[in-house]
């Protein structure tokens, strides 16, 4: 249900809310919205949506104190430290919340992780820094904050909307052209997930069954390389298809990546890949601890923060934190040593991204650490020897089988197909072309539900 | 018309949709019929994408007149009339004795075992008790009967029914295999799932034997499959004369059909094998069993339901030609259960277990 790509939201949910949503008088639309959304998220999560209702509402109140403190033209010196007090007040709240169920997940049971609360949490904090900083610019309404905390395209998996995007003060126009605009989103975003994700992951799978001391060296780059688009495509088409669903419904298009694959260093590449993630940390994280604006050694620790807690953010393993630390350690190296070097020698650039981000989503993918170090030493086979019962031909046989998928996953991260996509949208062929993948897509859906071994047949 | 201009997209999957509810509406009593459909999870549209992998074509709504549904054990060829069936999970993950009305299971039981050949039947149990006892005396040669037929609700709940004990698997473990070198497998044609693709990839009997092997393999289609760039099992056949054929398949039909209907199709592939190659001697191997853990979880694939079938086709072995061996033996831990350690997706060897494959079949030449 929670998955966009179940067809049990296809099919029963996204319909029925559709025709209700657009049945109800505009003005009114936000309530169908907020009530569909606790519906689907108490389907998916039907205690904790306890602590996603309770965090909304407490997050409500906090705001309206900060709020009717800060009213008034301009504000005296003691308003402004009240509303500090106040927003300080609720961020530590909020992040005592995400770290508690945090800590509970991996030290009890990784159970107790409340469905999409690393998303919702995060929106919660920029709200309270954005009212701070009078980033709102409207008293906040209950029906807007809910909604904007709870609302089913984003509750899940982000992407991490400010509220001002929102425009809730605005008078929302609706048009067919932007509805279709938004499906169109939703399809490719489908497309991408089930098509190519879904399929590549059976190769990541393989990998697993196989026993990485047993895949020869040219698989294990090959399953490096497979993994990092599946994440890719199940990332990216999971943002386009909840921007889509946005767009359906009236709001503004939220873009969470932006052809990644194709920048010139690692910097670059998170400024491109979940956006609203990346720029959430310089937001709230980064900048609030002076940013680029001050001496090398402060930068080096600001820039170390923001990549431990991303790491921290993004699982609970060791792994994370060491993916994160890697990442902040390329990072810190490009801005102080040779960021400007791959700028000028482009070839360079591109190549040192796709050598270094296919090696990084390992670490990111395998959370048990020998298992990982075995992967590596398949990687490179001058650190981890032979290996395992090594079947040196193995990779003749996954390329043909998965050779179509790296293909079209290849195409798919030229930015200028995209752009040739965006441009020639209207063209027949290419509504035919999504029709054709929509279809696809669910007769993918079709004969592996109910069965989640389907893809992983013996 | 505006409106069709203004979004085409909307518009064409709309009536697509529609389009593909009616022929699904159409063909739910006829070319449907065999597909499973919960209301609730999916549109009805999505039983035809699901006969798609049936070789049902919804073009074939207009010539087949109607099939008829099927009533489980008493027409167990309706399957095989509306195609291939995958294998498919209950709607109800897990099977639940307690919900089938307690007064209805004794009786159903019942009325199964008395409708079964009655004098027959007491043989049967006799000729497996004796077994059991293992004395050896009077070992029956011939093929052993079942000793009592599946119920609805096992048929309903997934469950493979243990309808010939282990009569078969003793009477098979009576033969006194020998150890063999790897030149054994010269003359040695492997048939089978994605498990026997990992025993072919991870270790060096494919220098020896030949293997014709595909992911999700049944029994249902080892006649008719044909082998990337080796053709079909008759052809190989045909082709080579084999000394011994190895086959494991099973764990891909775990959800479909019931014993009966698996050890009906298992029967007539032996025969037929050897019937293609009478001097070959035909080794059946066990299904090899998933671990704890999946074992628990799973109301499909499980080891009570992997056992059950084992305990069928077992029975198939006659010492003489075909023969039956056990993989489990080394490979699992003291529950029963694949060894934890042995594998990482609870079903496959890891590659480099497959070697402890090897060694035992190395240690049951015929």
């Amino acid at each position: 249900m929670v998955s966009f790509s179940s067809l049990y939201f296809l099919f029963r949910f996204l319909p029925v809310f559709l025709v209700l949503y657009f049945i109800t008088p505009s003005k009114h639309r936000e309530i169908t919205l907020l009530v569909g959304s606790i519906i689907f998220y108490a389907v998916g999560e039907p205690i904790f949506i306890l602590v996603l209702v309770l965090a909304t509402l407490l997050n409500h109140f906090l705001a309206i104190q900060s709020w009717k403190v800060g009213e008034g033209f301009s504000l005296h010196e003691w308003q402004t430290r009240r509303r500090k007090h106040y927003m300080i007040r609720a961020v530590v709240l909020d992040a005592a919340l995400l770290c508690t169920f945090k800590l509970l997940s991996s030290f009890v049971d990784s159970a107790l992780l409340p469905l999409g609360i690393s998303f919702y949490v995060f929106k919660m904090i920029s709200f309270q820094v954005d009212l701070y900083r009078r980033e709102v610019w409207s008293r906040p309404r209950l029906r807007y904050t809910t909604l904007y905390f709870m609302m089913f395209p984003q509750v899940v998996s982000g992407p991490i909307m400010r509220y001002h995007e929102a425009e809730f003060d605005l008078t929302r126009s609706y048009s067919a052209e932007q509805f279709e605009d938004g499906l169109k989103y939703f399809v490719l975003g489908l497309g991408m997930k089930v098509l190519l994700a879904d399929r590549l992951a059976i190769l990541w799978n393989d990998l697993q069954m196989i026993g990485f001391q047993s895949i020869s060296t040219p698989l294990a780059w090959l399953g490096a390389a497979g993994y990092s688009l599946q994440l890719y495509f199940d990332f990216w088409g999971y943002s386009l298809m909840a921007s889509g669903l946005m767009v359906m419904l009236g709001y503004n298009f939220i873009e969470n990546f932006h052809h990644p694959y194709a920048s010139k260093s690692i910097s670059d590449f998170y400024r491109r890949w979940h956006m609203t993630l990346g720029s959430w940390f310089r937001d709230y994280v980064y900048i609030p601890l002076g940013g680029s604006r001050c001496s090398g050694i402060r930068l080096v620790f600001n820039l170390a923060v923001v990549w431990i807690l991303t790491g921290i953010w993004h699982g609970n393993g060791v792994n994370f934190i060491i993916w994160g630390a890697v990442l902040g350690i390329f990072i810190i190296l490009e801005k102080l040593l040779y960021g400007k070097l791959l700028e000028k020698i482009p070839f360079l650039g591109h190549l040192y991204v796709l050598l270094i981000i296919p090696l990084t989503w390992v670490v990111f993918a395998i959370t048990d650490l020998p298992r990982l170090g075995i992967y590596f030493g398949r990687l490179f086979p001058f650190l981890g020897g032979p290996g395992i019962a090594v079947n040196q031909n193995d990779i003749v046989r996954y390329a043909q089988n998965y050779g179509l998928y790296f293909a079209a996953g290849i195409v798919l991260c030229i930015p200028a197909v995209f752009g040739f996509y965006e441009k020639h949208k209207k063209n027949p062929f290419i509504i035919l072309l999504l029709v054709v993948v929509f279809w696809v897509s669910v007769y993918f859906l079709s004969t592996s539900a109910g069965n989640p071994f389907m893809y992983l047949k013996f | 018309m505006k409106f069709i201009r203004k979004c085409p997209l909307f518009v064409i999957l709309l009536s697509t949709g529609l389009l593909f509810t009616i022929i699904a509406a159409g063909g739910k009593q006829t070319i449907y019929a065999q597909q499973e459909y919960s209301p609730f999870k999916e549109p009805l549209l999505s039983v035809m994408f699901t006969a798609l992998n049936d070789d049902i074509y919804p073009w074939q709504i207009l010539s087949i007149e109607s099939i008829p549904v099927s009533d489980f054990t008493t027409e167990p060829d309706i399957q095989e009339a509306a195609g291939d069936l995958e294998l498919s999970a209950p709607e109800d993950e897990s099977p639940q004795p307690e919900d089938v009305p307690p007064a209805q299971v004794p009786s159903l039981d019942e009325s199964a075992l008395a409708d079964s050949d009655g004098g027959q039947q007491e043989d049967q149990q006799d000729s497996g008790n004796e077994i059991s006892e293992a004395d050896g005396a009077d070992i029956p040669k011939g093929r052993l009967e079942p000793l009592r037929e599946s119920t609805r609700e096992e048929y309903l709940n997934h469950i493979s029914a243990d309808i010939y004990g282990d009569a078969g698997v003793i009477r098979a473990a009576m033969y006194e295999f020998s150890q063999v070198d790897e030149s054994y497998f010269d003359d040695a044609l492997f048939i089978g799932d994605s498990r026997t693709v990992g025993l072919r990839d991870y270790t060096n009997l494919s220098e020896h034997a030949d293997f014709y092997c595909e992911t999700s393999l049944t029994i249902y289609k080892v006649m008719e499959e044909n082998f990337k760039g080796l053709g079909t099992i008759p052809d190989a056949l045909a082709a080579k004369d084999y000394g011994k054929i190895y086959i494991m398949v099973g764990i891909n039909e775990l959800g479909r059909g019931t014993t009966e209907n698996y050890m009906e199709k298992y029967t007539e592939v032996i025969d037929t094998l050897r019937e293609l190659e009478p001097e070959a001697k035909i080794i059946i191997q066990a299904v090899m069993r998933v671990s704890g853990k999946k074992d628990s979880e799973d109301a499909i694939f499980n080891n009570s339901n992997i056992n059950a079938r084992n305990n069928a086709v077992a029975t198939l072995a006659d010492n003489e030609h075909i023969f039956y061996i056990d993989v489990n033996e080394v490979i699992c831990d003291e529950d029963g259960n694949l060894n934890a350690d042995y594998t990482f997706d609870q079903i496959h060897l890891l590659g480099s277990c497959d070697e402890l494959w090897k060694e035992f079949l190395l240690a049951h030449g015929v």
